[in-house]
């Protein structure tokens, strides 16, 4: 195994890790959770969902031909939080350290969306110059 | 078209590249505003805004993705699905290349043993080139039909001498090009329906020897299985393998339609340890197939080339050749009675033929199509007077029974397929038998697509597909009033001026249909 592979599935566990911690607030009613997402309004619902859409990409991202979604989806979700956080929740108190958290796991998803940009749906041929001859995107 | 109705795609486009930042920002005032619900439009759209910034100003290998951005997407995801979505939907029964629908229904309807019968009239066009069978207002009866029996090697007198009892059979495939429940399938399909089976140049036929079909093992260029370090024969290992009850012939292989003229590569990074183990070569460099045998230098080191592995094995041996200039052949066939030596039977492979991968040039360009071939290999044969010393093998996309009594007429003595016999197995012409891809577990290694190729199911397929395509070619053939496919002559068909084969023929048969001499 190449050492940037080594190292997107170090950067994969690590936060897949830390996004299950995440997710069990979120589904168990937690107090600080339901606190959360009632300052923004999408209680209880909203907490479900988001809660949803991160155990799946925990789940994308351990298997192995789905990084890259899986990525993808952590990314997305981590800027959703980050804007939150930076629009309507704020810092203070408990919501620093999650706040922080949301901002760390966006670069970890960066970074593995990176390492593995070639696997990306639709842009990953623009970074794989060996599909250069062939006609149309292929698909990863 | 009407101006006004004209749809400016660049402009869209750029329109679209500029919409995408806006609406993200009043997506994300949205989510600060009204509810944080619409953050899930506004994360998404900067995502869609980053890959259109990148289309535009950060890559520079596709000018259509630099000029439209995400837009321009849309052009290679709809490029991409093209060959399944004209498959499936929009190709004509009879337009699609190298096998239209309606023929690869034909097969798989044989090979599931399903009454092929079609109503309301032929999808050809009837004013055109094809060449058609000539019946006759008498046919002959079915009882009176000779079987069909043709036994090679006989014209040397050996006692190894084969004799084939169907007129079909199983035209070289290898393990490499096959997968390995393909190769099982089809000979284990071969043994049922009691037909001999090529096992194509990989090499030492490990899978084909285990269903204990009869084989007739090919030479290629490469000598894979019989080689020495240098890639010249190695004598002791041709007559080892000779001696194995299964292998009932031997095929050299002089040149393959499908790209004649030309050897191939194999490169270290695909010989794996089985591989490498079969076709005796060794791991650590790439193996070259030469386009021609070393020992094959001229007309007359060829034919002693023949003679030297018809010797060594004492099996009924021939030659499969794509012809390229039918002067050369006659010169070939000049060597061989100077010589004296006749190879057991000619394979006579069309430029249509099918391979795992190909130059498309090769594909394309080189070589002469099977009837046109055929013609002028048994016409050479014959004017020579040596036709007897032979027999004549035909392949060439001759899947279908109406194709193969065209090669009958024209001298072939059994026919080859090996698409035939993919289609038989399921192949759905995915055209990927390069890629390791192939989706029915054919063409490819993969354990996962293999597993749903079951050998005993699909071995029933190729009996069924033998039996009735000789069915078909017996009531045929009866139509035609003849007792055996040998009987027939060009005088059986029906060759328009246009066809490939209407310049080969003497008389217009449009103006002359009584005299089909030949030239």
């Amino acid at each position: 195994m190449k050492n940037s592979s080594l190292f997107s599935w170090a950067l994969q566990i690590t936060t897949a890790v830390v996004l299950s911690f995440a997710v069990y607030p979120k589904f168990a009613g937690a107090g600080e959770s339901v606190a959360l997402f009632t300052s923004i309004e999408m209680e209880p619902f909203g907490r479900y969902l988001i809660g949803a859409l991160e155990l799946l990409a925990v789940i994308l991202l351990l298997i192995p031909s789905s990084v890259a979604y899986g990525a993808l989806l952590t990314w997305g979700l981590m800027m959703g939080a980050t804007m939150g956080h930076l629009t309507a929740i704020g810092f203070s108190g408990s919501n620093l350290s999650l706040g922080l958290l949301a901002i760390t796991l966006l670069v970890l998803s960066s970074t593995i969306l990176y390492i593995r940009r070639k696997e990306l749906p639709l842009i990953g041929s623009m970074f794989d110059r060996s599909t250069e001859a062939k006609c149309g995107t292929p698909k990863s | 078209m009407i101006k006004s109705l004209h749809l400016d795609l660049h402009k869209l486009s750029n329109f679209v590249s500029l919409a995408i930042p806006f609406t993200a920002i009043a997506a994300f005032l949205c989510g600060v505003y009204i509810s944080f619900y619409f953050h899930f439009i506004s994360v998404a759209l900067f995502f869609v805004f980053l890959v259109d910034l990148s289309y535009r100003k950060i890559q520079n290998r596709h000018t259509v993705l630099k000029n439209f951005g995400i837009m321009g997407q849309a052009r290679y995801l709809i490029e991409s699905i093209g060959p399944e979505l004209r498959q499936y939907l929009f190709a004509n029964d009879t337009e699609e290349r190298p096998f239209n629908r309606q023929q690869r229904a034909e097969v798989y309807r044989k090979a599931k043993d399903i009454d092929s019968a079609a109503s309301f009239g032929s999808m050809y066009n009837f004013n055109a080139e094809e060449i058609k069978v000539r019946h006759s207002m008498f046919p002959s009866s079915k009882a009176a039909l000779k079987p069909f029996s043709v036994s090679v090697g006989e014209e040397r007198g050996l006692n190894t001498a084969y004799t084939i009892t169907r007129p079909i059979m199983i035209s070289a495939m290898s393990y490499g090009a096959l997968g390995s429940n393909a190769v099982r399938s089809l000979a284990r399909g071969a043994r049922l329906a009691n037909i001999p089976m090529n096992t194509g140049e990989g090499g030492y036929p490990k899978y084909h020897l285990m269903e204990g079909s009869d084989l007739i093992f090919q030479l290629g260029t490469a000598k894979f299985g019989v080689r020495r370090d240098d890639g010249s024969l190695d004598d002791a290992k041709l007559q080892e393998l000779a001696a194995k009850p299964e292998i009932k012939m031997l095929e050299i292989k002089l040149s393959q339609g499908a790209k004649p003229g030309k050897g191939g590569l194999l490169p270290k990074e695909k010989i794996s340890e089985e591989i490498a183990e079969l076709r005796g070569v060794s791991k650590d460099q790439d193996v070259i197939s030469p386009p021609h045998h070393f020992e094959c230098k001229d007309l007359s080191t060829t034919i002693s080339f023949i003679k030297h592995v018809q010797d060594g094995s004492g099996l009924p041996t021939g030659i499969k050749l794509c012809v390229g200039s039918l002067d050369e052949f006659r010169a070939l066939v000049g060597e061989m009675k100077k010589q004296d030596t006749f190879p057991d039977y000619i394979s006579v492979d069309g430029s249509e033929g099918g391979t795992g991968a190909a130059p498309r040039a090769f594909l394309d360009r080189v070589g002469m199509p099977l009837l046109p071939a055929l013609c002028g290999v048994n016409t050479i044969l014959t004017e020579e007077g040596v036709r007897d010393r032979l027999k004549i093998f035909a392949a060439g996309k001759l899947i279908d029974p109406g194709s193969q009594m065209l090669a009958f007429a024209l001298g072939a003595d059994v026919i080859y397929s090996a698409r035939g016999f993919m289609f038989a197995l399921g192949c759905i012409q995915a055209l990927q038998c390069g890629n390791n891809t192939c989706p029915v577990g054919i063409t490819t290694h993969d354990p996962s697509l293999t597993k749903g190729l079951v050998i005993g199911e699909k071995a029933l397929r190729v009996k069924n597909y033998v039996e009735n395509i000789e069915h078909d070619l017996i009531e045929l053939l009866a139509a035609t009033g003849k007792h055996s496919l040998h009987e027939l002559t060009l005088d059986n068909l029906y060759i328009p001026s246009q066809s490939s084969l209407g310049s080969m023929v003497r008389e217009d048969p449009f103006t002359k249909p009584q005299a089909n001499a030949v030239v």
